[in-house]
């Protein structure tokens, strides 16, 4: 029983951390902040629409680009590691397969890259 | 495991998937001009694919010499069967484009690029001995098949249809993600080989709700009944080279992967899928007959006449035996000639302006201002309604003649009694270009590919067609050999 | 050979059909009489060998044509010395009716289709008698039956035309069920509808076993052969199933002498034959077909006594002179009847292209009482009418020389008394009384149409054409309506052309010789028949032994008929009317033909035509338009009313409609 307790320490000292640097974000900035509300401060930002409205609008596609370009590239990195990982373990034809498989995805991708840039999708102006 | 040896076995995936590549950039490179040469370069593509496909299919390829990568893929006879369907149809869709966009100025490099993909993606399908295959072959297809659909930006109807069929499609998608995850799960496995020996003792629930999902996502792609409500909208709002493509590619990919689901990871279960098939089938026959009656656009009436024969096609698979499978691959062979026929004359149907013509009422009386198009344009609707010498009857003739081989006597009847429904509007058509007063609306001039394409359709479809019968049924009988063997 | 007497005409049949307007009138009209005269020119050669002696039966082979289970039977032709006459009489008269076509259709439009509906009824024809089946015979008998209901109709803007068409069609329907059903029951019961194999069984089967037909035991021979006869009598007009022939006559004259004279009505007479071993094993049968026979013979006589309309007069001579045939045949005489059949087909065909002669000079009027005085003016016509007239009334001296129909009709009366039984000699009195009635009517059309005063101004044919020629000829004249005063109305009737005369010509050589030279062969050589049909030596030797008022009887009557053909018609032409003042009811039972079309109208036609229409109005339209083609048609419409409002492009209710589809098909799988 100790023993499968102890496993779970690291969680309990994971949320007894979250909730300690949680509070102290919340906190600190009411006392060392200063305050000067401000109806501009509340209105949607980044994507350059507003909170509340009409949703039938016209709105920049060029926001939509750079978030699916960043999705893929992101879950390309997140394939990369579970790659690097086992590519290390694999033995002769098999990591050459294993190797030129990435290299192939890889370069799919790059293959997109280079249209979307030469499309000039990536321009914002 | 032999990587050599199954990367032989995908060349032909393989070079398709580098000259879309290859293409794309040249497309980005040299700009919209090229695209013309692209849209050949792509044809030059698929033909030289089929010579690579075509081999395994007349040497009747099939066993563990046709496997790779570990049962994942398939290099039978029964994939080239529908792969060289596949290229055919693509290669039709990619050499009527450049006239039909080049006139609303949307003639891109990716249109022919995107066409490679989804005809890659459809290999994939046919190919599939995987349920992850299955899945990327799949959505590969179909998320071309979306851009494809909407490809005339600035036509709202093609938007529109770009927009259904995406929505529609990922609910499809959704559908068919969650049989296969059922299916993974009461099984353990995602081959298909693995599927079939995990349930030989018997079907739980659960594995019994996995195919039915599966089968219910394959539908959409189809367009059986209830799950065609997309196709009518779809195809009449996209371009109309699209929907030359949707109506012939996709179909034999998605029965091709149908019957490898069903017959192949499913076909010791026979009893769980046949009364289903046999209701989509019958449904889609009266449905497609009904909701083409009183259509006044033809692709409109094109679609529902679409989903009418996918019911006559899946008779073949409710039969769930070889003779039934090598039925379908006759029927979808002579479809896709009627398909791309229909198509192509519709496309060649323009007023004085250039203008695409659609509306039903304006062929009236084509026979007399352009007897050679209204001729080829009968002989399709002829076909299409299943009546001899034309070479739809055949199609018909041996997809009953399973059903009733089957000892599905029931089903053949009641198929052949609904076929009467088909019988009406088609002949409407061909009595509206023939008897009524002609408008003379329709003026434009085709170039000689869209002849060439419409002569080789209708010459296929005509009587002269039955001096195939042998060769084409002994090719569907080696690819159905195939895809029941590797069951 | 045999195969191109066959398909001769068939091929002519098919270019001048099918070619028709594209190969223009001559053409087709070459081709046809060419394919005839081709056929005609092999067939004697084939009748003489039989004469000879040196000709043999065979058979030759055409074609498979139907091989299932225990049913099988082959296109083939069979030539003996039965079908050697019917060959020669068939091609003869066809070919001479095609020549006589070109001048008597000169001015129709639609000739080509004419001359190819000849050329196929003669293809059918041949194909019947050479049948070695009784699957072909009936393919042949169907076939004639087509191409005489094509040409009984051949004018069909003529509504009368038309009515005649399908009363032909009917009537040889209800006949055709009899014979269709005696095929059937021959297969049944002999397992094979070979001609020579059923032939050869059908002696044992005399009297051997019977059979269940409409709920009773009868005698199998009996009932096979009634249906055949039933057959026979509709295709041969025989009294009951008669009512189709005279009013045939609507066709063009040409067809009347080829079809309803001299070949197609004879079908009957030669299946009889052909089938006569069968007969004789149905005694019962035979005598049915005796009674029918002379029955016909004398009822047909007397109704043609009282016709005016000259073809309707030949058409019941003819019915008579079939009831002849089928009588000789009943009491065991086939050779007599087959030798009737074949002089008969020459002056019955003389008469008629003769009638057709007198018709075109005189501007298509038919009705004798504006005739008149023709001699004169048509003489060629005159002559060979005569000679057509002789030879049906037999006139001849015993031993010396006699015209065709002495011999035939003397032959069969002979035999109708030397079979001695009751049955053969009321066939015998019966006969003998309509002969007197031929020699009358058959006179009394002579003399009507060629002597006396003309009665031509009567006729509104012959007023529209002077009227026409008045136009064309002299409108300085005004209207020219002259009273001429002689009763020609100023009509000048002309002699046909040669391409008419010539076949009557040729014709009237076979009425005159035919009898005198064939006799010996047709009645006393059992060699030439071979047994091709069944020869009764015993009947031969009595009929030879009759009495000699037997022999002399035909003769006598026959001067009586024409004495009073002439007192009545040259001495004293009132003498007809006061005869029908007198006798105003017998006139009238036998000029409206003893009522049987009226009997039929009340009891058939009028019963059928209730009875179709309480099946359209209450069947047809009730019931199967409302459930059948309008039901269903309104069910699609309602579906595809229904398909389309589903279909509303809205994506939820797609969506929604895909999910109960999936909903619905998760819940059957798992309720089963």
């Amino acid at each position: 029983m100790e023993a499968l307790l102890l496993e779970y320490l690291p969680i309990l000292i994971f949320i007894g951390l979250a909730a300690v640097l949680g509070g102290a974000l919340i906190v600190i900035p009411l006392i060392v902040a200063p305050s000067k509300p401000d109806p501009e401060k509340l209105s949607a930002y980044e994507c350059g629409f507003p909170a509340f409205g009409d949703a039938r609008m016209k709105f920049d596609v060029r926001f939509y680009l750079v978030a699916i370009l960043f999705i893929i590239f992101d879950l390309e990195v997140a394939f990369l590691f579970p790659w690097a990982i086992t590519l290390t373990g694999l033995e002769g034809g098999n990591a050459v397969f294993a190797f030129w498989s990435m290299m192939a995805f890889l370069g799919v991708l790059t293959v997109g890259f280079i249209y979307e840039w030469k499309k000039g999708a990536l321009e914002w102006e | 495991m032999d990587f050599t040896a199954s990367l032989a076995l995908i060349a032909p995936e393989i070079l398709l998937s580098v000259s879309g590549l290859v293409l794309l950039l040249a497309g980005a490179w040299m700009g919209d001009g090229a695209s013309r040469l692209v849209s050949y370069a792509a044809v030059a593509v698929l033909a030289v694919c089929a010579f690579m496909v075509a081999p395994a299919l007349c040497s009747g390829a099939m066993g563990p010499d046709t496997v790779a990568f570990g049962g994942q893929f398939r290099a039978d006879a029964f994939a080239s069967f529908a792969k060289l369907l596949i290229y055919a149809a693509g290669g039709a869709a990619l050499l009527v484009a450049p006239a039909f966009f080049e006139r609303h100025g949307a003639m891109r490099a990716e249109y022919p690029v995107l066409v490679l993909f989804a005809v890659l993606g459809m290999g994939l399908m046919v190919s599939a001995g995987d349920l992850l295959t299955l899945y990327i072959g799949l959505e590969l297809n179909s998320l071309s098949a979306y851009v494809l659909a909407a490809f005339l930006r600035t036509d709202e109807r093609s938007a529109e249809a770009g927009l259904k069929y995406f929505v529609l499609g990922a609910l499809a998608s959704g559908i068919l993600l969650f049989g296969m995850s059922l299916t993974y799960g009461f099984t353990g496995t995602t081959t298909f080989e693995g599927i079939r020996t995990a349930l030989s003792g018997g079907l739980s629930t659960g594995a019994l709700f996995g195919v039915i999902f599966m089968l219910a996502g394959l539908a959409f792609k189809i367009a059986a009944v209830p799950f065609h409500m997309w196709t009518p909208d779809v195809y009449e709002g996209a371009p109309t080279p699209v929907t030359t493509f949707f109506a012939t590619a996709p179909k034999v990919a998605a029965v091709g992967l149908t019957m490898r689901v069903a017959m192949d990871a499913f076909g010791k279960q026979e009893s769980a899928w046949q009364q289903v098939i046999i209701f989509a089938a019958l449904a889609s026959i009266v449905v497609g007959a009904l909701g083409a009656i009183g259509q006044v656009n033809i692709k409109r009436l094109l679609a529902y006449s679409s989903i009418n024969n996918v019911g006559f096609i899946l008779i073949g698979l409710a039969a769930a035996t070889q003779a039934g499978a090598s039925a379908m691959l006759v029927y979808l062979s002579i479809y896709v000639a009627m398909s791309v026929g229909g198509f192509v004359a519709v496309l060649m149907l323009k007023d004085a302006d250039g203008e695409a013509v659609e509306a039903i009422a304006d062929i009236a009386g084509l026979s007399r201002t352009q007897p050679l198009l209204a001729l080829c344009l009968a002989a399709v609707m002829f076909s299409l309604a299943g009546i001899p010498p034309l070479f739809g009857f055949w199609g018909k003739f041996v997809v009953f003649q399973a059903a009733v081989q089957a000892d599905m006597i029931a089903l053949a009847a009641i198929g052949i009694a609904a076929s009467v429904i088909g019988a009406f509007y088609y002949l409407k058509i061909v009595k509206i270009m023939y008897f009524d007063e002609p408008v003379n609306k329709v003026h434009g001039k085709s170039d000689w590919i869209h002849w060439a394409l419409l002569a080789v359709s209708a010459i296929f479809i005509s009587p002269l067609g039955y001096l195939l019968t042998r060769w084409l049924g002994s090719l569907a009988d080696k690819a159905a050999a195939a895809l029941l063997f590797a069951a | 050979m045999i195969q191109a007497i066959v398909f001769a005409p068939l091929l002519a049949a098919l270019i001048a059909g099918l070619g028709n307007r594209m190969i223009g009138n001559t053409a087709a009209k070459a081709v046809t009489t060419a394919g005839l005269f081709l056929s005609c020119a092999l067939s004697w050669p084939i009748f003489i060998g039989f004469v000879t002696g040196s000709a043999e039966a065979g058979v030759t082979p055409v074609l498979q044509w139907v091989q299932s289970g225990t049913l099988s039977f082959d296109w083939a032709l069979r030539v003996d010395a039965l079908t050697a006459v019917m060959l020669v009489v068939i091609t003869t008269v066809s070919a001479l009716v095609h020549l006589y076509s070109w001048g008597y259709m000169e001015e129709d439009l639609d000739q080509p289709r004419f001359f190819a509906y000849l050329s196929l009824f003669t293809f059918a024809m041949l194909m019947l008698v050479t049948a070695d089946n009784l699957v072909q015979m009936f393919f042949g008998w169907e076939g004639v039956g087509l191409a005489s209901y094509l040409l009984i109709g051949f004018w069909f803007k003529k509504p009368s035309a038309c009515a005649a068409a399908i009363k032909a069609f009917v009537v040889n329907r209800v006949g055709d069920l009899g014979f269709m059903l005696g095929i059937f029951g021959t297969w049944l019961v002999f397992q094979t509808t070979s001609i020579p194999e059923i032939l050869a069984a059908a002696p044992a089967m005399k009297g051997a076993s019977t059979i269940g037909f409409l709920g009773a035991r009868v005698d199998t021979m009996t009932v096979l052969c009634i249906l055949l006869f039933i057959g026979a009598m509709g295709k041969s007009a025989q009294l009951g199933l008669h009512t189709w022939l005279p009013d045939a006559m609507e066709g063009p004259t040409p067809v009347s002498a080829l079809i309803h004279a001299a070949t197609m009505v004879t079908a009957g007479v030669f299946m009889v034959c052909r089938l006569s071993p069968m007969f004789e094993a149905a005694p019962v049968a035979l005598a049915f077909v005796t009674v029918i026979g002379a029955l016909t013979c004398f009822f047909a006589a007397t109704v043609g006594t009282c016709q005016w309309d000259i073809k309707r007069v030949i058409a019941y001579s003819t019915c008579s002179q079939l009831g002849y045939m089928f009588f000789a045949a009943g009491v065991g005489a086939y050779g007599a009847a087959m030798f009737h059949l074949f002089t008969h087909a020459f002056f019955k065909a003389l008469l008629f292209l003769g009638a057709g002669s007198v018709i075109h000079a005189m501007h298509h009027e038919q009705d004798m009482r504006y005739y008149g005085d023709l001699r004169r003016h048509i003489p060629i016509t005159f002559w060979v009418m005569t000679a057509g007239t002789l030879a049906i009334t037999g006139v001849g001296v015993i031993g010396v020389f006699g015209f065709a129909g002495f011999y035939s009709k003397d032959a069969i009366l002979e035999a109708a008394f030397g079979s001695g039984t009751e049955l053969g000699t009321l066939a015998f009195m019966l006969g003998s009384f309509a002969a007197l009635l031929t020699s009358f009517y058959s006179w009394r059309l002579v003399f009507l149409t060629f002597f006396g005063k003309p009665r031509w101004a009567g006729s509104e044919h012959i007023q529209h054409a002077v009227h026409d020629e008045h136009h064309h000829a002299d409108d300085a004249h005004g209207h020219g309506h002259a009273d001429h005063g002689d009763g020609t109305a100023g009509y000048h009737p002309h002699e046909s052309p040669w391409s008419m005369l010539v076949p009557i010509l040729v014709l009237s050589v076979g009425a005159v010789f035919a009898g005198f030279v064939f006799n010996d062969t047709f009645i006393n050589r059992e060699s030439f028949w071979n047994g091709a049909i069944f020869y009764n030596e015993h009947l031969i030797h009595a009929m030879h032994h009759v009495p000699l008022w037997v022999k002399l009887t035909p003769g006598m009557v026959m001067l009586i008929g024409l004495f009073i053909a002439w007192n009545n018609y040259i001495r004293n032409p009132a003498l007809p009317a006061a005869f029908v003042n007198n006798f105003r009811q017998l006139h009238a039972f036998v000029y409206n033909k003893w009522y049987f079309d009226e009997l039929y109208n009340f009891l058939f036609v009028r019963p059928a035509f209730w009875l179709g229409r309480q099946f359209w109005k209450i069947g047809d339209i009730g019931i199967i338009d409302r459930f059948g083609p309008n039901g269903a048609a309104w069910v699609v419409a309602r579906g595809s009313g229904y398909a389309q409002k589903v279909q509303s492009g809205y994506l939820y209710s797609y969506a929604l409609i895909m999910l109960l589809g999936l909903v619905a098909a998760i819940s059957w799988v798992m309720v089963k």
